[in-house]
């Protein structure tokens, strides 16, 4: 299979617009998409082309919008990267239909950056803890650690007096604090 | 027992002897069958994807490098292609070799540790203390080629940062032909010992269907017949001046792994002499920008366990936008549960490892601080990689235990 | 017999202070072997010692939900059994501390003890680690124990006695009739395996499934009398099956005698650990399969040769 072939069979086929198919090189493809158009579009390339390996889905922190990447492979190496956004709070399909494997995929969009997904079914949460507040996703740009100390520094004063400090004990010792001299 | 219909549930995990890892395996029994296993991953998310965003690139192909400690160098060879390909650079043909020589290395490291854990979790202790002292030598020469055993460091933009010196080259031919000679021991083994053939056939079994709908990759995948290799599907590196072949079996259970495995072993022997006699001379490193344009890219490696995936978004700065990685063992997780279904208890841990899981390695100090004195300073002294050996020996035979008798090819007699 | 010697016969030599000195010298010698056949260094000499002392020293936890009475005496039981079991078996000459007519049983049920031990003590531990362990203990007695009880049984019916000093004196008058029974013997080193929970029958403490099975929740003394009572049940399973299979150079003298069977016990142990190098861990149903389809059948393979023996000679 020629990547330039499939480029154009899906420009003519869903007439996408000028600059919504990028060929980066012979084994990489890149199609823009909107959300109305991408059911049919991830349909035919996953059914009608063959595309059957679902390399991972990439969620991106665009500001208003969140945006989704589906890499998928074919046997042949051509890997179509198939992109597409919404605006955060709205819904996108899962593609657990489709590839089995993508629920842990999806529920890392839903832990990290807050997405919604429609047909995700019941299970445990994934990467994030059961505890995690769930309205904090640590992957949207505007997210930084609550509550964490600057690397190096020490505990604020004041700090809950279970945890025993740290005796002041010097770094692991190197091997040589018998006095013997290496050989 | 009068009630041996009820079901039990065990929890393997988040720690058990069997994990090398923290994950969770919360198995119903009913006797000694699984009735059904629920999983919990994520005991170890470190938040890197989070810590690439706020870094620069230098330092994010360090921090990359230790999202796996076993393929550390897949991680880093990952994301740097994605990186040079949003630059645009082109990387010297001789950079280019030596990273495949790694990457192979690397390979040979990963699978004979899987075969010792396999040893291990099927209760072949044997196994296991066989194949880590053959590992030695891979991982003794890997220490020598780039001055640390996991975690190599030598990578960098536009290339690596050292050369394989000439005398090195018979060194690894030197290696390569000791552990191909014990390769092909192990494949004796697996195909005679009957304890082994009967715990490890018929276990786990993953059809070839099954496998190619729940997304499986590398040797797991190839164990059941998929026939898919990233290094020859979409080739990167030196493979495409190179003849290998992509080993595949039929067995769809963990004894087709095995096989797998060592398949591939004896695969990589040969891909490192075709290296090796190939390899041209030449730089081994192009300038590369402090600032990656603004784009994306993609890349593919076929790590150890399986493909691993990287997607890098560049922005014009220093720093990168987003960085997403896919790790093999992510994609195989899937199938465990199938592997599973009607299974024992007994073949939960080989099931399991057999898919390779991920698990991290120590690091090691070489700085030595000598006693009385400041860490830095005067009393500093640094100390060769034999010195470094040498000094082991010395000071485990001063407490009465002594390596040396043991003749480890490679390593440093004292 | 007067109180005093059998006081020193029991307790200190050839009792209970020397079996436990060589149930840690074999335990040294199993892991030495075991670790040379690995091409590995292996611990020094006094390794075991030292694991048993600071073991003892160590904190002992009782699980809240434990039978603390159970928990507490199954090490005790153990050891007790295993002690017992070992004065009635001939060492170095035919006469043993103790001996009467039958006490080949005795042995064989006082060996059984350790086994009911660890069952019991996983059992009441309670937890499912040790609970699994603790079924699979007693799950493998049943495969193991008859094919064993066999093989020892064997060279008994071709003596004519139930007595072991009473076997060791036959074999002593008739030196090679013992090459009879060499099946039994492979056998009595196989089932010994599964007695002994090693390699491949050690699926009741596979630590890659569950943790250690039945000792998953013991800790400090409790750990250590156990671990002693498993080394010492080494030692007299291995020295019964010196006994019975092996009965020769029993009439040397006393220093004499005592290095042939040290040399026995030794020759004993380094097939165990040969056997449980060169082997992967069996399944449950793997091992019970085997040791019905297999080791059961040739053990009573053994009974018939003794029989027919027995007829024509």
């Amino acid at each position: 299979m020629d990547v330039q072939a499939i480029s154009a069979e899906l420009q003519t086929r869903f007439s996408l617009p000028e600059g919504a198919l990028k060929v980066q090189r012979a084994t990489r493809l890149w199609v823009d998409v909107d959300m109305a158009g991408f059911p049919a579009l991830f349909d035919h390339i996953v059914k009608g082309m063959g595309f059957n390996i679902l390399c991972t889905i990439t969620g991106l922190d665009l500001g208003a919008d969140l945006g989704y990447i589906y890499h998928l492979a074919h046997d042949c190496g051509i890997m179509v990267n198939v992109k597409t956004r919404s605006p955060k709070g709205s819904t996108v399909k899962s593609v657990t239909p489709y590839f089995p494997c993508a629920d842990l995929y999806e529920r890392e969009l839903v832990d990290l950056l807050g997405a919604h997904v429609d047909g995700l079914g019941p299970g445990p949460r994934y990467p994030l803890p059961e505890d995690w507040p769930v309205d904090e996703h640590p992957l949207l740009k505007d997210w930084t650690p609550k509550g964490a100390t600057p690397a190096g520094d020490a505990p604020a004063a004041g700090a809950p007096a279970a945890t025993p400090a740290q005796p002041a004990s010097p770094p692991p010792a190197a091997p040589a604090e018998k006095g013997s001299t290496p050989a | 027992m009068s009630d041996i219909d009820r079901v039990v549930t065990v929890p393997i995990g988040p720690q058990h002897p069997a994990l090398k890892e923290p994950e969770s395996f919360m198995v119903d029994l009913r006797g000694e069958k699984i009735d059904a296993v629920r999983i919990r991953f994520g005991y170890n998310h470190r938040g890197i994807e989070k810590g690439c965003e706020t870094r620069s690139y230098t330092q994010d192909l360090y921090l990359v490098e230790r999202v796996c400690g076993i393929c550390s160098f897949s991680h880093s060879t990952a994301f740097i292609h994605a990186v040079e390909e949003i630059a645009g650079l082109e990387v010297p043909v001789r950079a280019k070799y030596i990273r495949t020589i790694i990457g192979e290395l690397e390979r040979i490291h990963s699978h004979l540790l899987w075969l010792g854990v396999a040893g291990h979790e099927i209760g072949f202790d044997t196994l296991l203390m066989y194949t880590w002292r053959d590992r030695e030598q891979v991982m003794i020469l890997l220490a020598r080629l780039t001055g640390n055993r996991v975690n190599y460091g030598i990578n960098t933009y536009g290339g690596v940062r050292r050369d394989i010196a000439p005398d090195m080259m018979p060194e690894i031919l030197k290696v390569v032909d000791s552990l191909e000679e014990r390769t092909k021991h192990y494949i004796e083994l697996a195909m005679r010992e009957q304890t082994l053939i009967q715990r490890l056939s018929g276990v786990g079994k993953l059809s070839k269907e099954d496998a190619l709908f729940l997304g499986t990759v590398g040797p797991t995948a190839r164990a059941s017949g998929v026939d898919r290799d990233a290094r020859r599907d979409d080739p990167y590196l030196a493979y495409p001046d190179l003849e290998f072949k992509v080993v595949i079996d039929d067995h769809c259970d963990v004894y087709g792994r095995t096989i797998v495995r060592l398949g591939e072993l004896m695969q990589t022997y040969s891909i490192l002499r075709q290296l090796i006699k190939k390899i041209p001379d030449g730089p081994i490193t192009v300038k590369a920008p402090r600032r990656i344009p603004e784009g994306e890219a993609v890349s593919r490696y076929e790590a150890p366990r399986g493909e691993d995936v990287h997607y890098v978004r560049g922005n014009g700065t220093e720093k990168p936008e987003r960085v997403k990685v896919r790790a093999p063992t992510l994609a195989n997780t899937a199938s465990v549960g199938k592997m599973l279904e009607d299974g024992y208890l007994a073949d939960l841990p080989i099931v399991v490892a057999a898919i390779d899981p991920c698990f991290s390695c120590t690091d090691r100090m070489v700085g030595v601080r000598e006693s009385g004195t400041e860490s830095r300073g005067a009393g500093r002294k640094t100390m060769t990689w034999e010195e470094v050996s040498r000094y082991g020996v010395e000071w485990h035979k001063a407490r009465g235990l002594d390596f040396s008798s043991l003749g480890i090819p490679g390593g440093i007699e004292a | 017999m007067s109180w005093v010697v059998a006081g020193v016969n029991i307790l200190i030599f050839p009792g209970m202070f020397f079996l436990l000195v060589l149930g840690l010298a074999g335990q040294f010698v199993d892991r030495k072997l075991y670790a040379r056949l690995q091409s590995r260094v292996g611990p020094p000499w006094f390794q075991p010692v030292a694991d048993f002392f600071k073991l003892l020293g160590k904190e002992s936890v009782i699980p809240e939900e434990a039978d603390r009475r159970m928990f507490v005496m199954a090490p005790v039981f153990a050891l007790a059994a295993v002690v017992a079991a070992y004065l009635y078996i001939p060492l170095w000459s035919t006469k043993p501390i103790f001996s009467f007519y039958g006490d080949l049983v005795v042995v064989l049920y006082l060996l059984l003890i350790p086994t009911l031990t660890f069952f019991l003590g996983g059992w009441y531990s309670r937890s499912i680690f040790s609970t699994l362990g603790a079924v699979r203990s007693i799950t493998q007695l049943f495969a193991y124990e008859i094919p064993l009880l066999i093989a020892l049984l064997s060279p008994a019916l071709l003596a004519d006695t139930w007595s072991i000093s009473g076997m060791t004196a036959y074999y002593q008058a008739h030196p090679w009739y013992w090459l009879f029974n060499l099946i039994g013997l492979g056998v009595a080193l196989v089932t010994l395996l599964g007695k002994l929970e090693r390699v491949p029958f050690d699926a009741p403490e596979a630590e890659t499934e569950i943790v250690a099975g039945s000792f998953t929740e013991y800790s400090g003394r409790h750990l250590a009398f156990f671990r002693m009572a498993i080394d010492a049940e080494a030692i007299v399973s291995s020295s019964l099956v010196a006994a019975v299979f092996l009965p020769f150079g029993l009439g040397l003298p006393l220093w004499l005698g005592i290095i042939v069977y040290l040399a026995k016990l030794a020759g004993i142990l380094f097939v165990l650990a040969l056997l449980r190098t060169v082997f992967a861990r069996l399944r449950m149903d793997q091992m019970i399969n085997f040791c019905w389809r297999y080791v059961a059948p040739i053990a009573f393979l053994q009974v018939i040769i003794d029989l027919v023996l027995k007829e024509f000679l």
